[in-house]
């Protein structure tokens, strides 16, 4: 057993989850006990709280190789970069739904508490190197996504696509529960490293089928086709702001989970998962681009682009080595901007008394706000993978690491998958640019999505001129 | 060399960019003060690029003026930048093209102005990166960056169907590049770098097979651009669409970029491979020199007509590189300019009658030289420069690479001569449709002839077209030893011939 002091040293690495938790309940209290704008003050104290967070992020050290809590969790620099990321997240989605909120006539305050318990459980996730701990830190952001998802209940696609999602993520980690099982069964042990050690002597096959439904259940979290059938009726029916927050945190998680289980678990079934991620890899980008092509609402549209991009890291996966470690983490940064970004669009435009979600809805928005449609053209540009964004980077870095490693069938598929994707970004492009609004014109963009906007075009060409930090930040945390 | 302290190769490459804060500054609607501000940055760097040729050496067939700095040092990618005198004559024309263009637009373009020579300046800086990067993956943004503007350019300020053709010209563009960059990573996977002049210092080729697939994704991007035959399809909707200056730009400019990456890249880095691609490309361009041209005779819009002329010009221009004889190289690179010069000038000439009565039909003209005489001439020089008239440009650069092509293959000679006659034969009767006869069309009888402003943008085109025509000298001097350099590696046997006759090599060269 752990003595107490073993206890309390391993709390000093939770010091961001425990501000989180504090966050959550300093919210919950604020939106239940004032009667006034207790909801928006929730939310400004989730917002503080965040910053807090961040703060605390830095400030706290490392855990030694050998975790802490008996060995099931880990604070090192992989974990640090996800969080980080996990928190650069939130923060848009927070100051998205003030915009959100503010339009639509309804603040639920709910969304602003449930957001950092997520938070916990993509930490938690990132931080895990057990199954048990993994799997209920899946879980405890799986849950609240389900109920954010479903959040806004006087829309009927907000509840539908709570339950889809609630019933398809179930079984999804139903099926990785089994693979775990399997795992736990051949080794009797939980913890990765002793996994690591057993696994090798197991059943090969056992083991496999264990790794492959393990896979299965994270690839449905990442939207990897063919795991991806729920991402777009999600994304369409569920809140912009908690999309953007599930299209990039949650996908995140998803890959970190994943490449921890990779490096540190199954690594000797390397020549098989290669194989898996290349297969993932291909569906994923032809199916999401395809797909995109005929979209003509923007959520939609990006929901399939974003199974499209879950692809392009999953060519990292395929290549993994050194380079594709540091190409991955590189990549996920640049997506968490420009899907951050993609999604925001939908709240540029009202309309009637919601959102112009269609591609229409954004014609002549470069007369009306130049400022929004430069940005919006910058994150287009990097959905593409044009440079100098880091759109452009992120690809280049993720299809050098495959290059090097021979895959060049894969990376001819991924360069292809550019071209087709331009087809459908550039309808927003020419929406914006090309075309005259089709009736009054409309008000200015507000603050918190042009902020989004501005900011992550910023960050987009920033990297992708002088990518060197961000590459030296992840190359330190990259799991080898 | 330094330009206030900034070296000049990175000077002249984002100079152009310096317009950006001024134009951002200035309110829409001082729409003169934007055209000034847009006039004056495309002057300044057209002087910066011809400061260019005080310190640079003939002579010498190393790159010049070289910077190398790292940019991204995990993946060894440098910014790495160098010109050669192939380099150079291609930056100058590519300057002047660009103030004639952004000239030229004072009154063809109206709306959304900041814009329009927003776009315009960027695309300048694509064009001169591309010209200057030795480094491939700074050359690929540089060359990506360019597809930006330009799909900018045709799609808001073009013509009836331009919102087709500026995503036709973007998803043509984009295919051929991406295919080149999957070559790139193919290329560093064997090298571990992306320099191009140490790559060739090493002399170490890739293996054939190897050497083949990345020579064909090259190839792909840079037949798309040039456009060869069956790669053209987007360049008449493009050009067609375009507004007056992006045309000049495009067919005078970009085109180019397809062969000076040839040059530059397929024959040096895959000398066995495209040796052994003659008979293909060859082909290829033998079919774009006759169909470019016999096509050109169907038209009946005017841009059409060119566009497709287009095709066949560069036809000989590929012709020229892939003969691997210094003297049809060197008319091939010559012929660039020329191409640059006569066509640039020829959709300048078809702005300036559309930007009057707003068609483009030939048969919507007719003995315009009643009414325009000055326009009438500058046409005439400009229609005897693009059909190859001796004393004027097209001549000589035509006329090299005929001789190399003969000596390598009279055959070829002989197809690619028939592309000349054509030439001649739908120029000439274009002009003969539009500018004798009686003028019978209403709508032309009170034509304008060039006013002063448009007179000034043909004539540093027609002097550099007599220039050419009548001394080619210096031209040809610049393009000597980076020529040399470039058949050594591809074609060896050449030198070795020369050489060993004791005839000296320099007697193909002094023509």
């Amino acid at each position: 057993m752990e003595s107490t002091a073993a206890m309390a040293a391993g709390l000093t690495y939770l010091r961001p989850e425990i501000a989180l938790l504090a966050t959550a309940a300093l919210g919950m209290f604020a939106h239940l006990f004032l009667k006034r704008h207790g909801a928006r003050i929730a939310g400004y104290v989730t917002l503080l709280g965040l910053l807090v967070a961040a703060d605390i992020v830095f400030l706290t050290p490392l855990s030694p190789a050998a975790g802490f809590f008996g060995g099931s969790l880990t604070a090192d620099r992989f974990a640090f970069y996800f969080t980080i990321i996990f928190l650069l997240a939130a923060a848009m989605s927070v100051g998205l739904a003030f915009r959100f909120f503010e339009v639509q006539g309804f603040e639920a305050g709910e969304f602003y508490y449930l957001l950092p318990l997520a938070l916990i459980g993509m930490t938690a996730a990132v931080s895990s190197t057990d199954l048990i701990a993994t799997y209920v830190a899946f879980e405890l952001f799986a849950i609240p996504s389900y109920i954010l998802t479903g959040i806004f209940k006087k829309e009927s696609r907000s509840s539908e696509a709570s339950v889809k999602y609630f019933f398809l993520g179930t079984l999804s980690s139903g099926i990785m529960l089994l693979g775990m099982a399997l795992v736990f069964g051949l080794t009797g042990e939980t913890r990765y490293a002793e996994i690591a050690r057993l696994l090798p002597g197991a059943n090969a096959r056992i083991a496999l089928i264990g790794m492959i439904l393990v896979f299965a259940g994270l690839a449905f979290k990442a939207a990897l086709a063919p795991f991806q059938m729920w991402a777009p009726d999600v994304y369409e029916g569920a809140p912009t702001p908690i999309v953007v927050f599930l299209a990039t945190a949650s996908k995140a998680a998803a890959f970190a989970i994943l490449i921890r289980l990779m490096v540190a678990v199954f690594a000797p079934f390397h020549a098989s998962w290669t194989q898996i991620f290349q297969f993932l890899a291909v569906v994923s980008m032809f199916w999401g681009n395809l797909a995109a092509l005929v979209q003509t609402n923007i959520k939609r549209m990006m929901a399939y682009s974003s199974i499209a991009h879950a692809g392009y890291v999953a060519i990292g996966l395929a290549a993994w080595g050194e380079g594709a470690s540091i190409a991955v983490l590189f990549y996920l940064v640049v997506y968490l901007f420009m899907n951050a970004a993609a999604f925001s669009l939908v709240l540029l435009v009202r309309k009637d008394d919601g959102f112009g979600e269609s591609v229409d809805d954004l014609r002549g928005l470069a007369r009306r706000s130049p400022l929004a449609a430069a940005s919006v053209l910058v994150v287009l540009l990097a959905l593409t993978g044009i440079p100098p964004t880091a759109g452009f980077l992120g690809k280049y870095l993720v299809f050098l690491a495959a290059a090097d490693k021979g895959l060049i069938l894969l990376v001819a598929a991924g360069a292809l998958n550019s071209v087709i994707s331009l087809f459908y970004y550039f309808r927003i492009g020419r929406a914006m640019f090309m075309e005259d609004p089709a009736g009054e014109a409309g008000e200015k963009p507000a603050f918190p999505v042009l902020a989004v906007l501005v900011v992550s075009a910023a960050v987009l060409l920033v990297l992708g001129l002088a990518p060197s930090f961000l590459m030296n930040f992840a190359a330190s945390a990259a799991l080898k | 060399m330094s330009l206030l302290g900034i070296p000049i190769l990175t000077f002249i490459a984002f100079f152009p960019l310096a317009g950006l804060p001024v134009l951002l500054a200035l309110p829409g609607a001082r729409k003169t003060a934007i055209k000034v501000t847009a006039i004056a940055v495309a002057a300044v760097e057209l002087l910066a690029t011809l400061y260019l040729l005080v310190g640079f050496v003939p002579s010498n067939g190393d790159m010049q003026f070289v910077e190398r700095a790292d940019w991204i040092k995990a993946v060894h990618v440098q910014y790495l930048m160098g010109i050669d005198g192939i380099s150079l004559v291609l930056i100058l024309l590519t300057s002047l093209l660009t103030l004639l263009a952004v000239v030229s637009s004072w009154k063809a373009v109206e709306h959304r102005l900041k814009e329009y020579y927003l776009f315009l300046l960027i695309l300048e800086t694509g064009m001169i990166g591309v010209f200057v990067s030795l480094d491939l993956v700074l050359f690929y943004v540089f060359w990506e960056v360019m597809l930006v503007p330009m799909y900018f350019l045709i799609g808001i300020w073009g013509g009836e169907r331009r919102l087709y053709a500026a995503i036709k010209f973007f998803l043509y563009t984009l295919f051929g590049s991406v295919m080149m960059l999957v070559g790139i990573l193919v290329l560093y996977a064997h090298y571990h770098t992306f320099d191009v002049p140490a790559i060739l210092q090493t002399g170490s080729l890739l293996p054939a097979a190897l050497q083949t697939w990345v020579f064909l994704a090259f190839f792909l991007g840079f037949a798309i651009k040039v456009p060869m035959f069956p790669f053209h399809t987007w360049l008449p909707d493009a050009h067609v669409e375009a507004p007056t200056a992006g045309s000049v730009l495009l067919a005078g400019v970009l085109l180019k970029m397809g062969t000076y990456g040839f040059v530059r890249f397929s024959l040096p880095l895959f000398p066995e491979a495209s040796r052994k691609f003659v008979p293909l490309i060859v082909g290829l361009a033998l079919v774009s020199i006759v169909y470019g041209a016999l096509v050109s005779l169907m038209q009946k819009d005017m841009k059409k007509l060119i566009a497709y002329s287009s095709v066949s010009h560069m036809g000989f221009v590929t012709l020229g590189i892939f003969t691997f004889s210094p003297m049809a190289v060197k008319g091939a690179v010559l012929q660039m300019i020329n191409h640059g010069i006569s066509t640039g000038a020829l959709f300048l000439i078809v702005g300036i009658v559309y930007e009057r009565r707003h068609t483009r039909l030939i048969s919507e003209f007719g003995g315009l030289s009643a009414r325009m005489p000055v326009y009438a001439a500058v046409f005439l020089i400009i229609t005897m420069s693009s059909i190859g008239l001796p004393g004027l440009n097209g001549f000589i650069g035509e006329f090299m690479i005929l001789m190399g092509a003969w000596t390598v293959n009279p055959l070829w000679a002989a197809v690619a001569a028939t592309g000349i006659v054509l030439g001649a034969a739908y120029m000439l009767w274009l002009y003969q449709r539009v500018m004798f006869g009686k003028l019978e069309n209403p709508a032309n009888q009170a034509l304008k002839d060039l006013s002063l402003r448009e007179l000034a943008t043909f004539i540093p085109l027609i002097v550099l077209a007599f220039w050419i025509g009548i001394y080619p000298k210096p031209f040809l001097n610049l393009l000597d030893k980076p020529v040399e350099k470039i058949v050594r590696i591809v074609n060896p046997d050449y030198y070795k011939a020369a050489d060993a006759s004791l005839v000296p090599a320099a007697n193909e060269d002094r023509r």
